[in-house]
Protein backbone atom coordinates (compact mmCIF):
# COMPACT_ATOMS: atom_id res chain seq x y z
CA UNK A 1 0.00 0.00 0.00
CA UNK A 2 3.11 2.22 0.87
CA UNK A 3 4.30 1.56 -2.45
CA UNK A 4 0.87 2.76 -3.92
CA UNK A 5 1.65 6.03 -2.34
CA UNK A 6 4.73 6.76 -2.73
CA UNK A 7 3.73 6.65 -6.56
CA UNK A 8 0.82 8.43 -6.46
CA UNK A 9 3.29 10.91 -4.43
CA UNK A 10 5.83 11.07 -7.08
CA UNK A 11 2.87 10.78 -10.00
CA UNK A 12 1.59 14.43 -8.55
CA UNK A 13 4.88 16.17 -8.61
CA UNK A 14 5.74 18.45 -11.21
CA UNK A 15 7.03 17.37 -13.78
CA UNK A 16 9.44 20.91 -14.32
CA UNK A 17 11.31 19.65 -11.32
CA UNK A 18 12.02 16.15 -12.48
CA UNK A 19 12.93 16.22 -16.29
CA UNK A 20 14.69 19.01 -17.90
CA UNK A 21 12.69 21.47 -19.61
CA UNK A 22 12.70 21.30 -23.44
CA UNK A 23 13.57 24.92 -25.20
CA UNK A 24 13.79 26.35 -28.33
CA UNK A 25 15.86 28.81 -29.06
CA UNK A 26 14.28 32.23 -30.62
CA UNK A 27 15.74 33.15 -33.81
CA UNK A 28 14.78 36.78 -33.42
CA UNK A 29 16.99 37.28 -30.39
CA UNK A 30 19.80 35.00 -31.24
CA UNK A 31 23.08 36.54 -32.52
CA UNK A 32 25.84 34.66 -33.59
CA UNK A 33 29.06 36.48 -34.40
CA UNK A 34 33.32 36.83 -34.62
CA UNK A 35 35.90 38.82 -34.49
CA UNK A 36 38.70 37.94 -36.43
CA UNK A 37 41.99 40.70 -37.04
CA UNK A 38 42.25 41.94 -40.61
CA UNK A 39 45.89 41.84 -41.58
CA UNK A 40 46.60 42.83 -38.09
CA UNK A 41 45.47 46.27 -38.98
CA UNK A 42 41.99 45.90 -36.77
CA UNK A 43 39.14 43.80 -36.28
CA UNK A 44 36.78 42.61 -38.49
CA UNK A 45 33.50 41.56 -37.26
CA UNK A 46 30.74 39.80 -38.87
CA UNK A 47 27.57 37.75 -37.77
CA UNK A 48 25.24 35.01 -38.97
CA UNK A 49 21.78 35.92 -39.84
CA UNK A 50 19.84 32.64 -39.90
CA UNK A 51 20.49 30.08 -37.26
CA UNK A 52 17.67 27.38 -34.91
CA UNK A 53 18.34 25.65 -31.85
CA UNK A 54 16.69 23.62 -28.85
CA UNK A 55 18.10 23.54 -25.54
CA UNK A 56 17.03 21.23 -22.46
CA UNK A 57 17.70 22.60 -19.21
CA UNK A 58 17.14 22.25 -15.41
CA UNK A 59 19.07 24.82 -13.17
CA UNK A 60 17.78 22.50 -9.63
CA UNK A 61 19.36 19.51 -11.23
CA UNK A 62 22.48 21.21 -12.67
CA UNK A 63 21.81 19.46 -16.29
CA UNK A 64 21.41 21.09 -19.59
CA UNK A 65 22.39 20.43 -23.11
CA UNK A 66 22.31 23.19 -26.23
CA UNK A 67 22.43 22.20 -30.03
CA UNK A 68 22.45 25.50 -32.21
CA UNK A 69 22.82 24.99 -36.23
CA UNK A 70 23.54 28.14 -38.18
CA UNK A 71 23.15 28.78 -42.16
CA UNK A 72 26.73 29.52 -42.90
CA UNK A 73 25.53 31.03 -46.12
CA UNK A 74 23.45 33.59 -43.90
CA UNK A 75 27.17 35.54 -43.05
CA UNK A 76 26.85 39.25 -43.05
CA UNK A 77 30.19 41.15 -42.43
CA UNK A 78 28.09 44.18 -43.88
CA UNK A 79 30.14 43.83 -47.56
CA UNK A 80 28.47 41.77 -49.75
CA UNK A 81 31.47 41.10 -52.07
CA UNK A 82 33.48 39.88 -49.30
CA UNK A 83 30.69 37.92 -47.91
CA UNK A 84 30.71 36.03 -51.35
CA UNK A 85 34.59 35.70 -50.92
CA UNK A 86 33.33 34.01 -47.18
CA UNK A 87 30.59 31.72 -48.50
CA UNK A 88 33.17 30.21 -51.12
CA UNK A 89 35.74 27.30 -50.55
CA UNK A 90 38.17 29.62 -49.73
CA UNK A 91 36.46 29.84 -45.96
CA UNK A 92 32.49 28.34 -45.46
CA UNK A 93 31.88 26.96 -48.29
CA UNK A 94 28.23 27.05 -47.75
CA UNK A 95 27.11 25.63 -50.90
CA UNK A 96 29.10 22.05 -49.73
CA UNK A 97 28.83 22.72 -46.06
CA UNK A 98 25.03 25.03 -45.47
CA UNK A 99 25.54 24.40 -42.19
CA UNK A 100 27.84 25.22 -39.08
CA UNK A 101 26.43 23.40 -35.25
CA UNK A 102 27.66 22.93 -32.26
CA UNK A 103 26.04 20.79 -29.57
CA UNK A 104 27.01 20.46 -26.18
CA UNK A 105 28.52 17.73 -24.51
CA UNK A 106 29.29 18.99 -20.85
CA UNK A 107 27.92 21.79 -18.94
CA UNK A 108 30.18 23.06 -15.35
CA UNK A 109 28.01 25.09 -13.24
CA UNK A 110 28.80 27.69 -10.84
CA UNK A 111 26.15 26.95 -8.24
CA UNK A 112 23.12 27.56 -10.21
CA UNK A 113 24.24 29.24 -13.33
CA UNK A 114 25.94 27.11 -16.12
CA UNK A 115 29.45 28.24 -16.25
CA UNK A 116 30.70 26.74 -19.26
CA UNK A 117 29.48 25.32 -21.85
CA UNK A 118 31.63 22.53 -23.95
CA UNK A 119 30.84 21.01 -27.13
CA UNK A 120 31.40 19.76 -30.56
CA UNK A 121 31.68 22.44 -33.41
CA UNK A 122 31.12 21.29 -36.97
CA UNK A 123 32.48 23.57 -39.19
CA UNK A 124 33.44 22.68 -43.04
CA UNK A 125 32.31 19.00 -41.98
CA UNK A 126 35.46 18.44 -39.29
CA UNK A 127 34.10 18.56 -35.48
CA UNK A 128 36.46 19.99 -32.80
CA UNK A 129 35.14 20.29 -29.39
CA UNK A 130 35.32 24.09 -28.23
CA UNK A 131 34.82 25.27 -24.33
CA UNK A 132 32.09 28.62 -24.52
CA UNK A 133 32.19 30.52 -21.32
CA UNK A 134 28.72 32.21 -20.24
CA UNK A 135 29.57 35.60 -19.21
CA UNK A 136 25.67 36.64 -18.47
CA UNK A 137 22.20 34.19 -17.85
CA UNK A 138 18.95 35.13 -17.07
CA UNK A 139 16.21 32.84 -16.78
CA UNK A 140 12.49 34.33 -16.03
CA UNK A 141 9.10 35.05 -17.16
CA UNK A 142 8.92 37.24 -20.52
CA UNK A 143 7.06 40.01 -19.30
CA UNK A 144 5.55 41.05 -23.25
CA UNK A 145 4.92 37.23 -24.35
CA UNK A 146 4.15 35.82 -20.66
CA UNK A 147 6.56 33.25 -21.98
CA UNK A 148 8.86 31.24 -19.94
CA UNK A 149 12.47 32.68 -21.05
CA UNK A 150 16.15 31.69 -20.70
CA UNK A 151 18.98 34.49 -21.94
CA UNK A 152 22.46 33.68 -22.23
CA UNK A 153 25.51 35.36 -23.27
CA UNK A 154 28.66 33.16 -24.61
CA UNK A 155 32.16 33.54 -25.86
CA UNK A 156 34.75 31.60 -26.74
CA UNK A 157 37.14 31.24 -29.36
CA UNK A 158 38.50 28.58 -32.14
CA UNK A 159 41.28 28.25 -34.30
CA UNK A 160 40.13 28.11 -38.09
CA UNK A 161 42.80 26.01 -39.02
CA UNK A 162 41.74 22.97 -37.12
CA UNK A 163 38.71 22.89 -39.54
CA UNK A 164 40.60 23.26 -42.40
CA UNK A 165 39.90 26.61 -43.03
CA UNK A 166 43.56 27.83 -44.24
CA UNK A 167 43.04 30.44 -46.76
CA UNK A 168 44.27 33.93 -45.94
CA UNK A 169 46.41 32.82 -42.80
CA UNK A 170 48.38 34.79 -41.01
CA UNK A 171 47.06 37.90 -42.50
CA UNK A 172 43.84 37.13 -41.90
CA UNK A 173 44.10 36.08 -38.36
CA UNK A 174 43.60 32.53 -37.36
CA UNK A 175 42.02 32.81 -34.29
CA UNK A 176 38.09 33.50 -34.74
CA UNK A 177 36.99 34.89 -31.55
CA UNK A 178 32.87 33.90 -31.35
CA UNK A 179 30.36 35.20 -29.16
CA UNK A 180 26.81 33.92 -28.94
CA UNK A 181 23.96 35.45 -27.60
CA UNK A 182 20.84 33.74 -27.48
CA UNK A 183 17.34 33.14 -25.81
CA UNK A 184 15.40 30.40 -25.58
CA UNK A 185 11.93 30.16 -25.05
CA UNK A 186 9.77 26.67 -23.04
CA UNK A 187 8.04 24.75 -25.37
CA UNK B 1 62.01 29.29 -48.78
CA UNK B 2 58.67 28.32 -46.64
CA UNK B 3 56.96 31.76 -47.10
CA UNK B 4 58.64 31.78 -51.18
CA UNK B 5 56.21 28.52 -51.55
CA UNK B 6 53.11 29.88 -49.92
CA UNK B 7 53.00 33.11 -52.01
CA UNK B 8 49.90 32.80 -55.10
CA UNK B 9 52.21 33.70 -57.18
CA UNK B 10 54.89 31.29 -56.95
CA UNK B 11 52.33 28.49 -56.15
CA UNK B 12 50.18 29.26 -59.08
CA UNK B 13 52.17 31.12 -62.01
CA UNK B 14 55.73 30.64 -61.34
CA UNK B 15 56.48 27.55 -60.55
CA UNK B 16 54.33 25.49 -62.88
CA UNK B 17 55.37 27.54 -65.50
CA UNK B 18 58.99 26.57 -64.83
CA UNK B 19 58.22 22.66 -64.05
CA UNK B 20 56.02 22.28 -67.13
CA UNK B 21 58.68 23.99 -69.35
CA UNK B 22 61.54 22.02 -67.95
CA UNK B 23 59.79 18.75 -68.14
CA UNK B 24 58.46 19.12 -71.35
CA UNK B 25 62.23 19.84 -72.59
CA UNK B 26 63.06 16.56 -70.82
CA UNK B 27 60.54 14.50 -71.94
CA UNK B 28 59.76 15.21 -75.63
CA UNK B 29 62.46 13.16 -77.46
CA UNK B 30 60.71 10.22 -75.25
CA UNK B 31 57.33 10.24 -76.11
CA UNK B 32 54.81 12.52 -77.67
CA UNK B 33 52.72 12.93 -74.44
CA UNK B 34 55.74 14.70 -72.63
CA UNK B 35 53.42 17.56 -72.76
CA UNK B 36 50.31 15.94 -70.42
CA UNK B 37 53.22 14.27 -68.20
CA UNK B 38 54.50 18.15 -68.07
CA UNK B 39 51.40 19.68 -66.99
CA UNK B 40 50.53 16.61 -64.63
CA UNK B 41 53.53 16.97 -62.72
CA UNK B 42 53.06 21.00 -62.75
CA UNK B 43 49.83 20.52 -61.90
CA UNK B 44 50.25 17.99 -58.56
CA UNK B 45 53.07 20.60 -57.60
CA UNK B 46 50.83 23.32 -57.20
CA UNK B 47 47.64 21.88 -56.01
CA UNK B 48 49.65 20.36 -53.43
CA UNK B 49 51.11 23.51 -52.42
CA UNK B 50 47.41 25.36 -52.17
CA UNK B 51 45.19 22.79 -51.12
CA UNK B 52 48.42 20.77 -48.98
CA UNK B 53 48.29 17.07 -49.32
CA UNK B 54 45.12 16.36 -47.20
CA UNK B 55 41.85 15.28 -49.03
CA UNK B 56 39.50 14.75 -46.24
CA UNK B 57 37.06 15.88 -45.87
CA UNK B 58 36.91 15.07 -49.58
CA UNK B 59 35.37 18.77 -51.06
CA UNK B 60 34.53 19.28 -54.43
CA UNK B 61 37.21 21.18 -55.08
CA UNK B 62 39.70 18.19 -53.92
CA UNK B 63 37.39 16.01 -55.91
CA UNK B 64 38.52 18.11 -58.99
CA UNK B 65 41.73 18.13 -57.87
CA UNK B 66 41.88 14.44 -58.23
CA UNK B 67 39.98 14.51 -61.27
CA UNK B 68 42.53 17.18 -63.15
CA UNK B 69 45.62 14.89 -62.00
CA UNK B 70 43.66 11.68 -63.47
CA UNK B 71 42.60 12.64 -66.58
CA UNK B 72 46.54 13.69 -67.59
CA UNK B 73 47.11 9.86 -66.98
CA UNK B 74 44.00 8.85 -68.94
CA UNK B 75 44.67 11.18 -71.63
CA UNK B 76 47.89 9.92 -72.00
CA UNK B 77 47.28 5.85 -71.59
CA UNK B 78 44.34 5.56 -72.64
CA UNK B 79 44.74 6.11 -76.54
CA UNK B 80 46.98 2.97 -76.57
CA UNK B 81 43.94 0.84 -75.56
CA UNK B 82 41.48 2.52 -77.23
CA UNK B 83 41.51 3.03 -80.34
CA UNK B 84 39.08 4.97 -82.64
CA UNK B 85 37.77 8.42 -82.81
CA UNK B 86 34.24 7.72 -82.35
CA UNK B 87 34.77 5.06 -79.09
CA UNK B 88 37.07 8.02 -77.68
CA UNK B 89 34.54 10.56 -77.94
CA UNK B 90 32.14 8.06 -75.91
CA UNK B 91 34.84 7.50 -73.83
CA UNK B 92 35.22 11.60 -72.91
CA UNK B 93 31.91 12.01 -72.76
CA UNK B 94 31.48 9.67 -70.07
CA UNK B 95 34.68 10.48 -68.24
CA UNK B 96 33.45 13.84 -67.99
CA UNK B 97 29.93 13.11 -67.21
CA UNK B 98 31.40 11.19 -64.55
CA UNK B 99 33.22 13.15 -62.87
CA UNK B 100 31.30 16.48 -62.88
CA UNK B 101 28.03 14.55 -61.13
CA UNK B 102 30.73 13.15 -58.75
CA UNK B 103 31.82 16.47 -57.86
CA UNK B 104 28.54 18.30 -58.08
CA UNK B 105 26.33 15.62 -56.78
CA UNK B 106 26.85 16.71 -52.88
CA UNK B 107 25.09 19.99 -53.43
CA UNK B 108 23.00 18.97 -56.51
CA UNK B 109 21.02 16.30 -54.47
CA UNK B 110 20.06 19.34 -52.03
CA UNK B 111 18.23 21.23 -55.29
CA UNK B 112 14.74 21.18 -56.57
CA UNK B 113 14.33 18.69 -59.40
CA UNK B 114 14.19 21.79 -62.00
CA UNK B 115 17.50 22.81 -60.84
CA UNK B 116 19.09 19.42 -61.16
CA UNK B 117 17.54 18.84 -64.44
CA UNK B 118 19.09 22.36 -65.84
CA UNK B 119 22.36 22.10 -64.21
CA UNK B 120 23.29 18.49 -65.95
CA UNK B 121 21.85 20.40 -69.28
CA UNK B 122 24.16 22.96 -68.93
CA UNK B 123 27.13 20.65 -68.18
CA UNK B 124 26.14 18.34 -71.02
CA UNK B 125 26.06 21.12 -72.90
CA UNK B 126 29.55 22.46 -71.74
CA UNK B 127 31.23 19.50 -72.19
CA UNK B 128 29.85 18.58 -75.58
CA UNK B 129 30.83 22.66 -76.52
CA UNK B 130 34.42 21.92 -75.28
CA UNK B 131 34.95 18.76 -76.78
CA UNK B 132 33.89 19.15 -80.00
CA UNK B 133 36.00 22.15 -80.57
CA UNK B 134 39.26 20.58 -79.20
CA UNK B 135 38.66 17.82 -81.00
CA UNK B 136 38.63 20.37 -84.23
CA UNK B 137 42.02 21.62 -83.28
CA UNK B 138 43.48 18.51 -81.56
CA UNK B 139 45.56 18.07 -84.98
CA UNK B 140 47.11 21.23 -84.86
CA UNK B 141 49.74 22.19 -81.34
CA UNK B 142 49.48 25.87 -81.92
CA UNK B 143 45.85 26.18 -81.67
CA UNK B 144 45.20 23.79 -79.22
CA UNK B 145 47.70 25.04 -76.35
CA UNK B 146 46.57 28.38 -77.45
CA UNK B 147 42.82 27.53 -76.75
CA UNK B 148 43.91 25.76 -73.81
CA UNK B 149 46.21 28.68 -72.25
CA UNK B 150 43.48 31.20 -73.07
CA UNK B 151 40.70 29.32 -71.28
CA UNK B 152 42.35 28.08 -68.66
CA UNK B 153 43.64 31.81 -68.13
CA UNK B 154 40.43 33.03 -68.79
CA UNK B 155 38.19 30.18 -66.24
CA UNK B 156 40.94 31.06 -63.55
CA UNK B 157 40.53 35.20 -63.44
CA UNK B 158 37.30 34.35 -63.67
CA UNK B 159 36.75 32.44 -60.45
CA UNK B 160 39.03 34.55 -58.54
CA UNK B 161 37.15 38.00 -59.58
CA UNK B 162 33.69 36.47 -58.55
CA UNK B 163 34.61 34.89 -55.55
CA UNK B 164 37.07 32.04 -55.06
CA UNK B 165 40.56 32.25 -54.92
CA UNK B 166 41.20 28.76 -54.46
CA UNK B 167 39.46 27.74 -58.02
CA UNK B 168 40.96 30.51 -59.37
CA UNK B 169 44.50 29.63 -58.21
CA UNK B 170 43.75 25.58 -59.45
CA UNK B 171 42.69 27.45 -63.09
CA UNK B 172 45.80 29.89 -63.16
CA UNK B 173 48.50 26.97 -62.32
CA UNK B 174 47.00 25.24 -64.78
CA UNK B 175 46.71 27.84 -67.42
CA UNK B 176 50.35 28.46 -66.09
CA UNK B 177 51.46 24.77 -66.87
CA UNK B 178 49.98 24.73 -70.05
CA UNK B 179 51.88 27.83 -71.35
CA UNK B 180 55.36 26.27 -70.25
CA UNK B 181 54.84 23.50 -72.12
CA UNK B 182 53.25 25.63 -74.85
CA UNK B 183 56.64 27.86 -74.85
CA UNK B 184 58.80 23.95 -74.93
CA UNK B 185 57.13 23.43 -77.91
CA UNK B 186 57.66 27.23 -79.40
CA UNK B 187 61.61 26.46 -78.64
CA UNK B 188 62.62 23.43 -79.68
CA UNK B 189 59.05 21.39 -81.28
CA UNK B 190 58.06 18.34 -80.73
CA UNK B 191 55.67 15.11 -81.78
CA UNK B 192 52.81 16.00 -79.77
CA UNK B 193 50.84 18.51 -82.76
CA UNK B 194 49.90 15.84 -85.72
CA UNK B 195 50.72 12.94 -83.87
CA UNK B 196 47.80 13.16 -81.35
CA UNK B 197 45.18 15.00 -83.46
CA UNK B 198 43.88 11.64 -84.08
CA UNK B 199 43.35 11.18 -80.19
CA UNK B 200 40.26 12.87 -79.26
CA UNK B 201 41.01 11.20 -76.04
CA UNK B 202 44.03 13.49 -75.73
CA UNK B 203 42.09 16.45 -74.99
CA UNK B 204 40.23 15.12 -71.88
CA UNK B 205 42.44 17.48 -69.44
CA UNK B 206 41.61 20.55 -71.80
CA UNK B 207 37.81 19.77 -71.64
CA UNK B 208 37.60 18.32 -67.55
CA UNK B 209 39.67 20.97 -66.02
CA UNK B 210 38.32 24.15 -67.20
CA UNK B 211 34.72 22.57 -67.21
CA UNK B 212 34.83 20.99 -63.67
CA UNK B 213 36.74 24.41 -62.39
CA UNK B 214 34.10 26.53 -64.46
CA UNK B 215 31.04 25.03 -62.72
CA UNK B 216 32.34 25.02 -59.07
CA UNK B 217 33.09 28.65 -59.71
CA UNK B 218 29.06 28.87 -60.78
CA UNK B 219 27.91 26.92 -57.89
CA UNK B 220 30.23 27.54 -54.93
CA UNK B 221 31.46 30.84 -55.77
CA UNK B 222 28.94 33.20 -57.39
CA UNK B 223 30.55 33.06 -60.91
CA UNK B 224 27.55 34.12 -63.17
CA UNK B 225 26.97 31.53 -65.28
CA UNK B 226 26.45 32.93 -68.44
CA UNK B 227 30.17 33.99 -68.21
CA UNK B 228 31.09 30.57 -68.97
CA UNK B 229 29.44 30.90 -72.98
CA UNK B 230 32.25 33.14 -73.93
CA UNK B 231 34.49 31.14 -72.59
CA UNK B 232 33.52 27.97 -73.88
CA UNK B 233 33.89 29.35 -77.08
CA UNK B 234 37.69 30.14 -76.58
CA UNK B 235 38.56 26.85 -78.51
CA UNK B 236 35.92 27.74 -81.51
CA UNK B 237 37.11 30.86 -81.63
CA UNK B 238 40.77 29.42 -82.39
CA UNK B 239 39.99 26.83 -84.42
CA UNK B 240 38.83 29.99 -86.94
CA UNK B 241 41.99 31.47 -86.93
CA UNK B 242 44.02 31.08 -90.54
CA UNK B 243 47.45 29.98 -89.78
CA UNK B 244 50.03 30.10 -92.67
CA UNK B 245 52.56 31.09 -91.01
CA UNK B 246 55.96 28.53 -90.83
CA UNK B 247 57.05 30.09 -87.56
CA UNK B 248 56.14 28.33 -84.15
CA UNK B 249 56.45 31.38 -82.48
CA UNK B 250 53.91 33.01 -84.93
CA UNK B 251 51.56 30.32 -85.21
CA UNK B 252 51.83 30.41 -81.24
CA UNK B 253 50.98 34.07 -81.45
CA UNK B 254 48.04 33.98 -83.33
CA UNK B 255 46.74 30.95 -81.57
CA UNK B 256 47.05 32.53 -78.46
CA UNK B 257 45.60 36.28 -78.85
CA UNK B 258 42.04 35.77 -80.03
CA UNK B 259 41.80 33.10 -77.00
CA UNK B 260 44.02 35.68 -74.35
CA UNK B 261 41.45 38.44 -75.29
CA UNK B 262 38.33 36.55 -74.92
CA UNK B 263 39.70 35.57 -71.29
CA UNK B 264 41.19 37.93 -69.95
CA UNK B 265 37.54 40.23 -71.19
CA UNK B 266 35.34 37.81 -69.81
CA UNK B 267 37.58 38.72 -66.44
CA UNK B 268 37.30 41.95 -66.31
CA UNK B 269 33.95 42.16 -66.88
CA UNK B 270 33.32 39.63 -63.90
CA UNK B 271 35.22 41.66 -61.76
CA UNK B 272 33.06 44.50 -62.40
CA UNK B 273 29.99 43.24 -62.21
CA UNK B 274 30.58 41.01 -59.04
CA UNK B 275 32.28 44.58 -57.32
CA UNK B 276 35.87 45.63 -57.85
CA UNK B 277 36.01 46.27 -53.62
CA UNK B 278 37.54 42.90 -52.44
CA UNK B 279 36.69 44.14 -48.71
CA UNK B 280 40.47 43.50 -47.86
Amino acid sequence: MKKYVLIAALAALPVKSVLAADYTVDSSHTYVSFAVSHLGFSTMRGQFDQQTGSMQFDPAAKKASVMIEIESASIDTGHDKRDSHLRSPDFLNAAEYPTISFESTDVSWNGEQPATVTGNLTLLGVSQPVTLTITAMKCGTNPINKKETCGFDATGSIKRTDFGMNYGVPGIGEVVDLSIEFEATRN
Amino acid sequence: MQQLLSSPEIQSAVLPFAVALLIYLGLRKLTETAWLWALCAAFLLSAGLINGTTFTPLTGTRKIILLVAASFAIAALLPAVLQGRNRQRVALALICLSALSWVFWTVASRMQPGAITLLALGCAALVACLALSFERIAGNTAKLHGAGLGLLLGTGLSATAAASALLGQLGLALAAASGGAFLGWVLVGGAHGSNQGRHTISTLPYVLAPASLGVAAVMFASLPWYALIPLAAIPLAVSLVPLKADSRFLRALLASLPALAIAIAVALWVWQTSGSDSGY
